[in-house]
């Protein structure tokens, strides 16, 4: 059983068809990598994992279970988690404050004995905050952790994001351009920590990114989209070579690519290179 | 650890994991164990032990014994001046009267608080609310025979119950059509529910007894201070409990929220009844102040100094919206002075009215261009210093944050 099963999923806006018929999925502990020109439709498809769209036409299964209909809180409640395009984090409060935000579903107590101050409420604010200090300290970021987030820098946001999903307690995580902002040095760090945290918190990852060799080198399976639709799938090393894939995206005869490519000139240049 | 622990719980109940079910899981699987081998950090080893930022301030003995007498003076003037106790001034029954309505005043603009500042959203129709408020608890007490005891709950109730449905109204409406939700709200009670004569009196007024014990006026005022301490309790529990956080997150960014689990619904739903039932707090001590409740003070006008008093004192500021509508209140505004009239007018000579529709848009202006912080800002380095903090002039300062919408 996959942990998510996309079927056929369209989904039209007006006269715009923003995804048409994909099917995607993602196995356990699997590290499944989307690429795509903009706008070919990578985070409209993770709004219809997540809820925020209703698909035209097809269904979303989550460990089998078809969640097509249900809502977003209900989604991230069964284990889905999901970072944003740009930064979705509470700007104004501190790195700490924000994954006590996010351990919202790991509050355990009803709100009301929170407002009233009941004595269990006390106990579970310190243990969520406790939990959020070592998730912190974990991903090497106990040093911010009193910081305001508006203070910080684009790309230590996108890595607090990831700990504040983290803190959600999910199984499956949706990371939309995790590496955007980011220097080949600091992708190269992010990737290193993606591989170790699927394996320490056992995350099924799919993620949304412009960085080729990122993608590439962390995926265990790839998609490119290009208008709507999977113009390839497949193993990192496939879709990267697909012919079409570099056609979408550099707008270049392949021929000419391939031929690059056999000189040995592509790839030391790739390699950094933000492709977006 | 407790994350592992909780993990490996959840891993479990799924029971899933060993039975991989594409070809290219299995391959792609075993291909980067072997590439993070020796990389990944042990998960099992302990954490490291995570210590409260050092170099932390500590104030002086001298520090201690100045923040003491301040705090004591501040007891002081809340506690034992209202009182007469231990005290030179002669506070009278004018006096005592503007203290019972800033108190009651600043329930009201806590309450605001929570819809403005916590949710969003404006309401122009909160005279609607503290009015229902007043005349639930004036009926219980007066024609049910009821006592005081009873009035206050059923009063907060029903205002839990109007907000909540003007809550369900917000999840559609937002913005400035809620806004004026709430104002056709606010009206339509004005003219239609007060004035039955049944319930409200009429233009006579329905008198609002006292409870046993507090029919003086200095220890209503204790028991209306004993009220504001109680709402003040609950608004800070809400702010730092995990309600305060969904509201928080639901405003800055309602996706963000949803994606976290947050249950938008839910949590908006609750912070109108939160601030409903603050609202009808206040209404019922209102009517219990006054003791003959009359429908003609909960106008419009009364609503837009609601407002303004908490805008004034500083949204999300709960000393500043404290201060800000204890201030309108002893200017004489909702009829809360009596006979002697507000502040400015018994020493400047201003009447009330004057104050209501010239100070409040001056402050409102002041605090739109100059502190957006309002009263709550300005009182910031007094607040933490008092606190234990290092006095920091610029400590209410609030930063300009970039709000972009979140692309999702």
């Amino acid at each position: 059983m996959s942990v998510l099963e996309v079927n056929g999923v369209s989904i039209h806006f007006g006269g715009v068809k923003a995804l048409q018929n994909i099917t995607l999925t993602a196995g356990e502990w699997e590290i499944v990598g989307i690429i795509g020109p903009n706008g070919a439709g990578k985070t409209t498809l993770f709004n219809c994992i997540t809820g925020f769209y209703q698909p035209t036409h097809g269904t979303v299964r989550y460990r089998g279970r078809n969640i097509t209909r249900r809502e977003v809180h209900e989604r991230a409640a069964l284990g889905i988690g999901r970072t944003f395009q740009n930064v979705g984090l509470v700007k104004e409060a501190t790195v700490l404050e924000n994954l006590r935000t996010a351990q919202h579903l790991e509050t355990e107590y009803n709100p009301w004995i929170g407002i009233a101050g009941g004595a269990s409420s006390f106990f579970e604010e310190g243990r969520i905050t406790r939990r959020g200090r070592q998730l912190l300290s974990l991903l090497g970021l106990s040093e911010i952790a009193a910081e305001p987030v508006a203070d910080l820098p684009y790309g230590m946001q996108k890595r607090v994001e990831i700990a504040a999903v983290l803190a959600t307690d999910p199984d499956l995580v949706l990371l939309d351009e995790p590496g955007s902002g980011m220097g080949p040095e600091e992708a190269h760090e992010l990737g290193e920590m993606l591989l170790a945290l699927r394996k320490q918190f056992g995350l099924s990852i799919v993620m949304i990114d412009h960085h080729v060799p990122l993608v590439t080198r962390v995926s265990d399976y790839m998609y490119c989209f290009n208008f709507g639709e999977v113009l390839a799938e497949g193993r990192p090393a496939y879709v990267r070579n697909h012919p079409e894939v570099a056609r979408a995206y550099l707008g270049e005869e392949p021929d000419e690519e391939q031929h690059a490519r056999e000189n040995g000139q592509v790839d030391e240049v790739r390699e950094g290179e933000h492709v977006s | 650890m407790t994350i592992l622990q909780r993990k490996s719980r959840k891993r479990a109940r799924h029971a899933k994991a060993d039975e991989p079910v594409t070809e290219t899981s299995v391959l792609s699987t075993e291909d980067t164990e072997s590439r993070e081998s020796g990389t990944a950090p042990d998960a099992t080893k302990e954490l490291p032990r995570v210590t409260e930022s050092n170099g932390e301030f500590r104030p002086s003995a001298g520090g201690w014994i100045a923040r003491l007498l301040t705090w004591a003076v501040l007891l002081w003037l809340l506690l034992a001046v209202p009182g007469n106790v231990l005290s030179p001034f002669d506070f009278g029954v004018s006096d005592i009267n503007l203290a019972i309505a800033a108190t009651i005043f600043a329930i009201i603009g806590l309450s605001l608080n929570v819809l403005i500042g916590y949710t969003g959203q404006l309401s122009l129709g909160h005279q609607a609310f503290v009015g229902i408020g007043a005349f639930a608890s004036a009926y219980v007490v007066t024609d049910l025979g009821l006592s005081f005891w009873i009035a206050v709950p059923v009063a907060a109730g029903i205002g839990a119950l109007q907000a909540a449905l003007l809550g369900a109204v917000s999840l559609r409406v937002t913005g400035l059509y809620f806004a004026l939700v709430t104002l056709a709200y606010g009206l339509f009670a004005e003219q239609s529910l007060f004035s039955f004569a049944e319930i409200t009196g009429g233009d006579g007024g329905k008198p609002a007894e006292r409870p046993a014990g507090f029919a003086d006026d200095h220890l209503f005022y204790y028991l209306c201070f004993g009220f504001l301490v109680l709402v003040l309790w609950l608004d800070w529990r809400l702010t730092r409990s995990k309600a305060g956080r969904a509201l928080q997150a639901l405003r800055e960014n309602p996706k963000v929220a949803a994606s976290y689990g947050v249950d938008v619904k839910r949590y908006t739903l609750l912070a109108f009844v939160v601030s409903g039932t603050f609202a009808g707090i206040a209404g019922s001590l209102m009517a219990h102040h006054q003791q003959i409740i009359v429908p003609g003070i909960f106008s419009f006008q009364l609503a837009l100094v609601f407002v303004v008093m908490t805008v004034v004192g500083g949204l999300r500021n709960r000393i500043g919206v404290v201060i800000g509508s204890a201030f309108f209140a002893s200017l004489g505004e909702g009829g809360g002075a009596g006979d002697g009239g507000g502040f400015l007018e018994r020493t400047i000579g201003l009447p009330a009215e004057f104050t209501g529709i010239v100070i409040g848009p001056i402050l409102l202006l002041v605090v739109i261009t100059l502190l957006p912080g309002g009263i709550g800002q300005l009182i910031a380095p007094v607040k933490n210093w008092m606190l234990g903090k290092r006095f920091d002039r610029h400590a209410g300062k609030l930063k300009e944050v970039e709000v972009s919408d979140v692309r999702a």
